[in-house]
C-alpha cells in the first residue's frame, strides 16, 4: 500500500493533518508507514513491539502535525526523528529484554537492506553523508551508523566494541566533528 | 576526554551526540534542558538530525499489519465530546504497551513494597478514562530512591521517596522529561515522606506526556527554574504505561 509522494506532496499532506484533515492522515500513513516500520523494527528488532510503537508514533503525528514546519525541516526528516526517538525510549524502557547484536553482525543488517526510498526525497542529502562518511576511519563509521540503526548509547557500544567508554567516546566525538564539517561545506 | 575541541566546537558534538541518543539519562537530560532554553543550540540538534535522517535510506521498509490502521484511524476518530486530536491525546496512553507489561508489573510490585506507602490500594483495573502511569528511579549504584504513579483520570501524583535521598547534600527536585525535548519542575521532594500532589492542569498535560522523570539536587534556599535543572540530576527513570 506504500504510496509514492513527493516531499512537497507529503509536506502538503502533513500540513493539511495539522490542520485535522483525516484523508491527508491517512495519505502520510500509507506514504511512510513502511518506511516509519523499518526504523522501529530496525531498533526494537520485534515485530509486535515495533507496531505497538508505531501506532505511538502516529498518534503522536496526527497531534503534533501542527508544529511541523516545512521550511525548518523535510517531512520524513520529522517523521523518522519521531519514530527513531519513540523507538529508543521504547527500547530503554525495556532495556532488560533486549538481546544485544554485535556491531559486526548490525554492519551486515544495515549493509544487507536494499535501499528501497520510495519517500525518501533527500537523495542529495544521502549521497552527502555517504561521501563524509566515507572520509571517517572504518571504525568510527561503523559506529556511527550503528548509533544511529540500532539507538544505542556511548555505553553500550563500549561494550560492544570492548572498549573503555573514554575510547568510544573520543572516536565518535571526534568523527561527529569531522563529519560536521564536511557536512556544512 | 584529551580531545581538544573550542566551545562551539564542543556544542556542535554535543548537539550530535544528543540527535543520535548516544548519552547517558543524565547527560541526556541536561542537554536536553539546554535544548528547550538554547535556540542556537535547539537548531544544531535539528541540523544533526537532518543530516542523519539520511541513515534511515539504508533501512527497507516493512510493511505494517493490515490491523494497524483501523486501530490508529479508532483512536484519532472525533467523538460527541471532543475533536479527535484531543481523544488521540488520551488515548495514546491506553494503547499498545503490550512490550511493557512485564516491567509495567514489576513497578507496581515495588510501589507496594515501599515502607509507609501512601498510595491507596490498587484500583479495579477498569476505572473510566483511567490509566496509571509509573516509573522508578534508582541511583547510579542501582538504590532505589522514589516511586512514581500517575492517575491520568483525575491529575494525582503519587510520590513514594526512600531516605536514600536524604543523604544528598541538597534539596532533591523532581523533573518531568516532555517528549519533544526539555524538562518541567514539579517541585521539591522530601526524602522518605510520601504525598499525593494534584497537578495543575498545565503540569498533568505535560505529566501524561512526559516520557521521563528525574530528580536532581538543588542548592539549599534556591528555587531552580521552570525548564532548567540548577543542580545535578542524580537520578531518572521511563514512564511507562499500564
Amino acid at each position: 500500500m506504500a504510496a509514492t509522494l513527493t516531499r512537497d506532496e507529503l509536506a502538503v499532506a502533513l500540513g493539511r493533518t495539522g490542520l485535522g484533515d483525516r484523508a491527508a492522515f491517512r495519505i502520510v500513513y500509507e506514504a511512510t508507514s513502511a518506511k516509519l516500520l523499518g526504523v522501529c523494527l530496525r531498533i526494537l528488532a520485534d515485530r509486535q513491539l515495533a507496531e505497538d510503537v508505531l501506532q505511538d508514533i502516529y498518534l503522536t503525528v496526527w497531534r503534533k502535525a501542527e508544529t511541523f514546519d516545512p521550511a525548518r525541516a523535510s517531512p520524513i526528516t520529522w517523521l523518522v526523528t519521531i519514530a527513531r526517538n519513540r523507538s529508543i525510549d521504547r527500547l530503554r524502557s525495556a532495556a532488560p529484554m533486549r538481546k544485544t547484536t554485535p556491531v559486526e553482525d548490525a554492519h551486515d543488517l544495515a549493509d544487507a537492506a536494499p535501499l528501497a526510498s520510495d519517500i525518501l526525497e533527500h537523495s542529495d542529502e544521502v549521497k552527502r553523508l555517504n561521501v563524509c562518511l566515507s572520509e571517517l576511519d572504518d571504525k568510527v563509521r561503523g559506529v556511527i551508523r550503528t548509533a544511529f540503526m540500532d539507538g544505542v548509547t556511548y555505553d553500550t557500544l563500549a561494550q560492544r566494541e570492548n572498549v573503555p567508554l573514554g575510547t568510544m567516546k573520543s572516536w565518535i566525538r571526534r568523527g561527529l566533528l569531522r563529519l560536521r564539517t564536511c557536512l556544512d561545506q | 576526554m584529551t580531545d581538544a575541541f573550542n566551545d562551539h566546537d564542543e556544542r556542535n558534538v554535543l548537539a550530535g551526540e544528543l540527535a543520535l541518543r548516544l548519552l547517558s539519562p543524565e547527560e541526556e537530560v541536561r542537554a536536553r534542558a539546554l535544548q528547550n532554553t538554547d535556540p542556537d543550540f535547539a537548531d544544531q540538534v535539528e541540523g544533526w538530525n537532518a543530516h542523519l535522517a539520511a541513515f534511515a535510506d539504508g533501512i527497507a521498509p516493512v510493511e505494517p499489519s493490515a490491523g494497524l490502521w483501523p486501530r490508529i484511524d479508532a483512536a484519532t476518530a472525533p467523538t460527541a465530546n471532543d475533536n479527535g486530536r484531543v481523544a488521540a491525546f488520551w488515548r495514546t496512553w491506553a494503547i499498545g504497551a503490550t512490550g511493557l507489561l512485564a516491567a509495567s508489573v514489576g513497578a507496581v510490585a515495588f510501589l507496594v513494597a515501599q515502607p509507609d506507602p501512601v498510595v491507596p490500594p490498587a484500583p479495579p483495573a477498569v476505572v473510566q478514562g483511567g490509566v496509571t502511569r509509573v516509573a522508578t528511579l534508582a541511583l547510579e549504584d542501582g538504590a532505589p530512591i522514589l516511586t512514581i504513579a500517575y492517575d491520568t483520570a483525575t491529575g494525582n501524583l503519587f510520590l513514594a521517596p526512600t531516605t536514600q535521598l536524604a543523604g544528598q547534600d541538597g534539596v532533591p527536585h523532581l523533573w518531568l522529561v516532555k517528549p519533544e525535548g526539555g524538562v518541567q519542575l514539579v517541585g521539591a521532594i522530601t526524602p522518605g515522606a510520601s504525598s499525593r500532589l494534584a497537578l495543575t492542569n498545565i503540569l498533568s498535560g505535560v505529566a501524561g506526556e512526559a516520557t521521563a522523570v528525574a530528580i536532581s539536587i538543588e542548592p539549599r534556599g534556591t528555587t531552580p527554574a521552570q525548564d532548567t535543572p540548577g543542580g545535578p540530576v542524580v537520578a531518572s527513570g521511563e514512564i511507562q504505561q499500564l
